[in-house]
């Protein structure tokens, strides 16, 4: 494999992405909605209409199901409090390993798919570059902005909770922590690789752009499940699950890349009759 | 050794067979076209041949590489135009030749942009480099992807109707350029078209294809002659008398002679028109007949292929 030729294909598609605010906006608009709106509407409404404000009560319901290591962490907050910490610093974690797979399913669905629509795909395909190169090309320009985005949000969240947070929790800094940095830094690329390699081939084996999102939105389940998870207590985003799961995407992600190599194959996509 | 040879090439997509056992063979530096009415298996037999689809029976090789052992060698061995221009809309028409040069591997940057500068100057493009492909008519996207296609030198371009869209000052540039890179350069050209103009000014050799099948190979000339025998001879002279038509009657070889008396001349249909006609030029002159123009009248390409397409139908 040719690294030059898998970067040749990345800054191609990445030169028409940054002309394409169809592509482009979700993008944006996405992340920013996870990073700023979010932990904004979570910390500042019930300081400023006190009666959405959390009941004793209604917090020890959320804590019903949650371990013992969240309860001691909490130990000493108000319930306010306990509900802000609870909600910005566990709750709403698997966000972000949303945020990569939303961001990079618009680029992933069009990669071979919008090809074809657009016409464009006989004559990349016509070119010498490998079955390899060109799927591995399509996936880092999905992958490499995606992830870019997490990141930056997750340090535009970290900043608005942390700003957001001084007056509520007295000047204590609540992010990032240990699972934050696993999760952000770990785990997120991992899942959305495996999401980005799946939703390529999927792309490839597709006539349209909207067929290939469609099918690729089913890929979110796993990790919605997960969130669900979470709320639900029956899964607790700690360092150790959040390695573990580390352990579980590489595999998966190894698999889906021998699978995306040895499935891909150039002649099967103009191989059907018009 | 051919360019390009194919044996018992076969392509089917599900029941339907698309091309039908297809032998090919074309030498270096030969312009060689691919003609048929739509749906008769040209662009797939070219898909096959440029390993953007696999055959389902037969092989070809191409540059002297096999298209199922080497596929990578053939790709970078010819230069494609297909059916559609192929062009990324978005980015301009430099950006589009910079991706396509470095992907068939013109790495040097200046080396690309000497390159690119050739070409797009030789189809008046170099002006327009900056511009995105979104903003150019029909005409100057089909010239951007010929030069797509000739801009990394291959031996042998496969070009799937390079005319369709152009104006009449822009397909003679074309069809000039395919000359050149035929005569001069020695590259081997597949053409697909559905213009038999461009096949009859270019073309060595054409298949007629018909249902995924070969229907005939031959010279244009040959062809002609294929279809619809020798040429007439026709003789305009400046008074047409009895005395001149009874000649040309009675002239060996003469099989026919019709005569129309509006411009005064004679539509004469011989055995072999080479070794006919200074007999019977010398026969006329010697009856007094004074003659203005003599023209060896041929069917046309046109004619031919029409002739052979409608044979085929049942």
């Amino acid at each position: 494999m040719n690294a030059n030729k898998v970067w040749l294909v990345f800054r191609k598609d990445w030169r028409e992405i940054k002309r394409n605010w169809q592509v482009l906006a979700p993008l944006i608009v996405i992340p920013l909605i996870i990073s700023v709106v979010m932990p904004a509407v979570i910390m500042l409404i019930p300081n400023i209409t006190p009666q959405t404000a959390s009941s004793p009560q209604q917090l020890e319901e959320l804590l019903k199901n949650m371990p013992t290591s969240l309860k001691m962490e909490i130990a000493g907050m108000t319930s306010q409090q306990a509900f802000s910490y609870i909600l910005i610093v566990y709750l709403l974690a698997p966000l972000f390993l949303i945020t990569p797979i939303m961001a990079s399913s618009v680029i992933s669905s069009d990669s071979f798919a919008g090809e074809k629509e657009r016409k464009t795909i006989e004559a990349l395909l016509a070119t010498p570059i490998s079955d390899s190169e060109l799927f591995l090309g399509k996936v880092l320009v999905s992958f490499i902005p995606a992830i870019l985005i997490t990141f930056a949000s997750f340090a535009i969240y970290g900043t608005v909770v942390d700003i957001l947070g001084l007056s509520i929790f007295s000047g204590r800094l609540l992010l990032p922590n240990a699972t934050w940095l696993i999760m952000v830094f770990g785990l997120a690329p991992l899942i959305a690789l495996a999401s980005i390699g799946l939703t390529v081939m999927i792309s490839a084996k597709v006539k349209g752009f909207r067929e290939a999102q469609q099918i690729s939105v089913i890929l979110l389940l796993p990790v919605l499940a997960m969130m669900f998870g979470q709320v639900s207590g029956v899964l607790f985003f700690g360092p150790l699950v959040t390695a573990a799961m580390i352990g579980v995407f590489a595999v998966v992600d190894l698999l889906v890349f021998y699978a995306g190599i040895k499935v891909f194959k150039r002649e099967e996509i103009l191989a059907k009759p018009a | 050794m051919f360019s390009v040879e194919a044996e018992g090439l076969t392509r089917k997509f599900n029941t339907f067979t698309a091309v039908d056992h297809l032998n090919l063979q074309i030498s270096e530096g030969e312009v060689f076209g691919l003609l048929g009415p739509n749906g008769a298996g040209k662009t797939t037999t070219l898909r096959m041949l440029a390993c953007l689809i696999t055959p389902t029976e037969g092989t070809a090789t191409i540059a002297g590489y096999d298209i199922h052992k080497d596929p990578l060698k053939v790709r970078q061995s010819v230069g494609i135009l297909t059916e559609n221009p192929s062009l990324y809309e978005r980015l301009t028409a430099f950006e589009n030749m910079d991706f396509f040069a470095e992907a068939y591997g013109i790495s040097n940057k200046q080396e690309r942009h000497d390159r690119i500068k050739e070409v797009l100057e030789f189809l008046n493009l170099w002006n327009r480099r900056n511009d995105k492909v979104a903003t150019f008519s029909k005409g100057m996207k089909q010239k951007l992807a010929i030069t797509r296609a000739i801009v990394h030198k291959p031996a042998i371009l496969f070009l799937d109707e390079p005319t369709a869209g152009l104006d009449p000052e822009s397909a003679k540039e074309i069809r000039d350029l395919m000359e050149s890179l035929s005569q001069h350069e020695k590259r081997t050209i597949l053409l697909c078209t559905h213009h038999l103009e461009d096949a009859e000014k270019l073309c060595q050799r054409v298949m007629i294809m018909n249902k995924g099948k070969c229907i005939t190979v031959d010279s244009p000339d040959g062809l002609r002659e294929k279809i619809s025998g020798q040429p007439t001879i026709q003789i305009t002279l400046k008074t047409l008398t009895p005395n001149i038509v009874a000649t040309a009657k009675t002239q060996n070889q003469v099989v026919d002679v019709k005569v129309n008396q509006q411009d005064s001349s004679l539509m004469i249909k011989v055995e072999n028109a080479n070794s006919a006609t200074p007999e019977i030029v010398r026969a006329i002159v010697e009856a007094q007949g004074k003659i203005l123009s003599v023209n060896l009248q041929r069917p046309t390409l046109e004619e031919a292929y029409l002739k052979l397409i409608r044979k085929e139908k049942p």
